[in-house]
């Protein structure tokens, strides 16, 4: 019988599935081009919290873009937020489905192109940061914050790390080191709630749909938390592909998932990975992390890379 | 000469003595684990503040969990004439408190103190409170629940508000309870008919000095156990949900230090320690036939196999 320090049981758990994963579905990583046409797209994926349900939604549309472009899609996971902005070219990654963050910095320092966002089954494409706390645990806001313990997802999520260190910086808070007592990073939205709820942290900021999605299912939740904070909306999944794939191929791409809600075969589906259908999406729309990232950081690429 | 040796004397007979010793005395109800390692971090920390400063002797009382031997633990004490009390749990603290002494009190590992009648002049501590609303949610994961059963003594005030606030979460969620009452050592026999789908212990300290015995019973019938008391054997809960004893300990030690020192305890505001540290037991989950989801896994803080 032994004991286990959890640091290294989550650092295990995480990497070895999303290795496990990897290993079983992407076996090629290299996109193929032959004689100029591309016949394989590489695309990559931010971990969620449950990775085994995600790769399973992930793989019914990798399927439907392969039948539909006449090119394999193949899917690689990433073991953390922000890894696939760091290894976008060593993986030789031809696109990714990106967080808010993770796209703003995709945009910025690789030139990646916003392709299209998917609407989930409430028929919203965004989501926003919420800052939120125990409600019986006397802080009520920004004022009694001071000395506690807070939780983040992590350092390339803009509503798990980037909207809560701007709504501080704009507190006039210069060193979260020093303003609380303890802060640490859960790996995941569901985590952080999750840390918030037992006691681990008296503070947490998540992602409103993960939120929502968990006081739908367990509505003492939604009674045990106080949502103090929220950021604006922005698009919550985008799918980004770098501009050096062929236009034309970018572009069939755009139009596949566009349509994917008017055919029988695309809604099904759509259905089994979750989504009522995809909307456009542009640069201009992750503008407003950019500017939050220039509040709370100062450079945008300090952080998640 | 008479009158210089005479104010020689009277200085000396009225001067402070610098090194003189304090006395503290320790309720510590029985050989409860949780107990022991508050009083641990208490005395470690007690020292590290007092050394070389001034001799410090604690009398430690360990009085069996029923209301007779509390009471006359606190008795001796009071007798003692000690310059500080200090005791962990509710019905050692309420057993001082119901003898009426001047002597200073502080209380440590004592349930939401703020619900507890512990408001009167000479008193402060520290406590803890635990999210029992987590524990009931970590159980549904583990398994459908339609009946709780609760393990508390109505002899402790602490442990019957932890049965309540547990048997109003689970009529707020539809969940069965079957209470069992432990006063003594008859009333194990009670648990031989528990007939639930999983058991929470409050923190009970006689229910804790039989917790082997209770656990034994309950795993013949394949029952899952949550606790809030951290399970030193590591054997027998499956799940525990608790404050870290020794943030209580060295607390505990940082007012009664103040208060050796001169300062009243009406002016030392009680702590409430709110962090919490969640345990899973694969041995023991293994053991039941359980599979505890990985999603689960990752958020314990250690977890023993």
């Amino acid at each position: 019988m032994r004991s286990v320090s959890l640091p290294l049981v989550k650092s295990f758990l995480r990497s070895f599935f999303a290795s496990l994963l990897i290993c079983l579905i992407s076996s090629a990583t290299l996109p193929v081009i032959a004689s100029g046409q591309t016949t394989e797209l590489l695309i990559g994926i931010e971990p969620e919290h449950n990775i085994f349900d995600q790769m399973r939604r992930y793989r019914y549309l990798a399927e439907y873009l392969s039948d539909q472009l006449d090119v394999k899609v193949k899917l690689t996971i990433m073991s953390r937020y922000g890894e696939v902005i760091k290894r976008f070219k060593t993986l030789k990654l031809d696109g990714a489905f990106l967080t808010p963050y993770t796209t703003t910095l995709g945009i910025k320092e690789l030139n990646l192109e916003p392709i299209v966002n998917p609407v989930n089954l409430k028929g919203e494409a965004t989501s926003q940061g919420f800052i939120f706390v125990r409600r019986d645990s006397g802080i009520r806001s920004f004022v009694d914050m001071e000395g506690s313990n807070i939780v983040f997802v992590d350092p390339a999520t803009m509503e798990g790390y980037l909207f809560p260190m701007a709504f501080l910086q704009q507190h006039g808070v210069k060193d979260i080191n020093s303003f609380f007592n303890r802060y640490y990073f859960s790996g995941s939205h569901e985590s952080a709630i999750l840390g918030v709820l037992d006691g681990r942290a008296a503070i947490g900021s998540a992602k409103s749909t993960v939120y929502m999605n968990m006081v739908n299912s367990d509505p003492s939740i939604g009674q045990e938390l106080e949502i103090i904070a929220q950021s604006p909306k922005v698009p919550e999944v985008t799918l980004c592909i770098k501009s050096e794939i062929d236009l034309e191929l970018r572009e069939k791409l755009r139009n596949i998932l566009l349509q994917m809600d008017k055919t029988a075969d695309g809604l099904k589906v759509l259905k089994q990975f979750k989504a009522k259908r995809f909307v456009g999406s542009r640069k201009e729309d992750f503008a407003i992390i950019e500017k939050m990232a220039q509040t709370a950081l100062g450079v945008l690429s300090v952080h998640g890379r | 000469m008479l009158k210089i040796l005479l104010t020689v004397l009277f200085v000396l007979a009225a001067a402070p003595d610098l090194h003189a010793e304090k006395r503290i005395g320790v309720i510590m109800t029985g050989d409860i684990p949780y107990y022991g390692a508050i009083h641990e971090s208490f005395v470690a920390e007690l020292k590290r503040r007092f050394a070389g400063i001034e001799k410090i002797e604690i009398i430690l009382q360990r009085p069996f969990p029923n209301p007779i031997s509390w009471s006359n633990a606190a008795r001796k004490l009071i007798a003692f004439d000690v310059d500080l009390i200090v005791t962990y749990g509710s019905p050692a603290t309420q057993a001082v408190l119901h003898e009426r002494s001047n002597i200073p009190l502080v209380y440590a590992g004592l349930y939401e103190p703020a619900h507890a009648a512990v408001k009167e002049k000479n008193v402060t501590g520290c406590g803890f409170k635990i999210p029992l609303s987590s524990i009931l949610r970590y159980l549904k994961r583990f398994k459908t629940l339609n009946t709780i059963g609760i393990v508390f003594s109505s002899t402790e005030e602490d442990s019957v508000r932890q049965y309540k606030t547990m048997q109003l979460l689970c009529s707020q969620q539809k969940i069965k309870t079957e209470k069992i009452d432990i006063r003594s050592r008859t009333d194990l026999e009670k648990v031989k008919t528990i007939n639930a789908d999983a058991v929470f212990m409050t923190g009970s300290s006689i229910v804790h000095l039989w917790l082997d015995e209770i656990i034994t019973s309950l795993d013949e019938k394949h029952i899952p156990v949550a606790d809030i008391f951290p399970d030193a054997s590591k054997a027998g809960v499956l799940m525990t949900l608790y404050q870290p004893t020794y943030s209580q300990g060295e607390m505990a030690a940082e007012i009664a230090s103040q208060i050796l020192l001169g300062k009243k305890p009406d002016d030392v505001t009680p702590h409430i320690m709110r962090d919490t540290e969640l345990v899973l037991n694969l041995l023991e989950a293994k053991h039941l036939g359980i599979v505890i989801p990985v999603q689960l896994l990752i958020e314990a803080t250690r977890v023993i196999e």
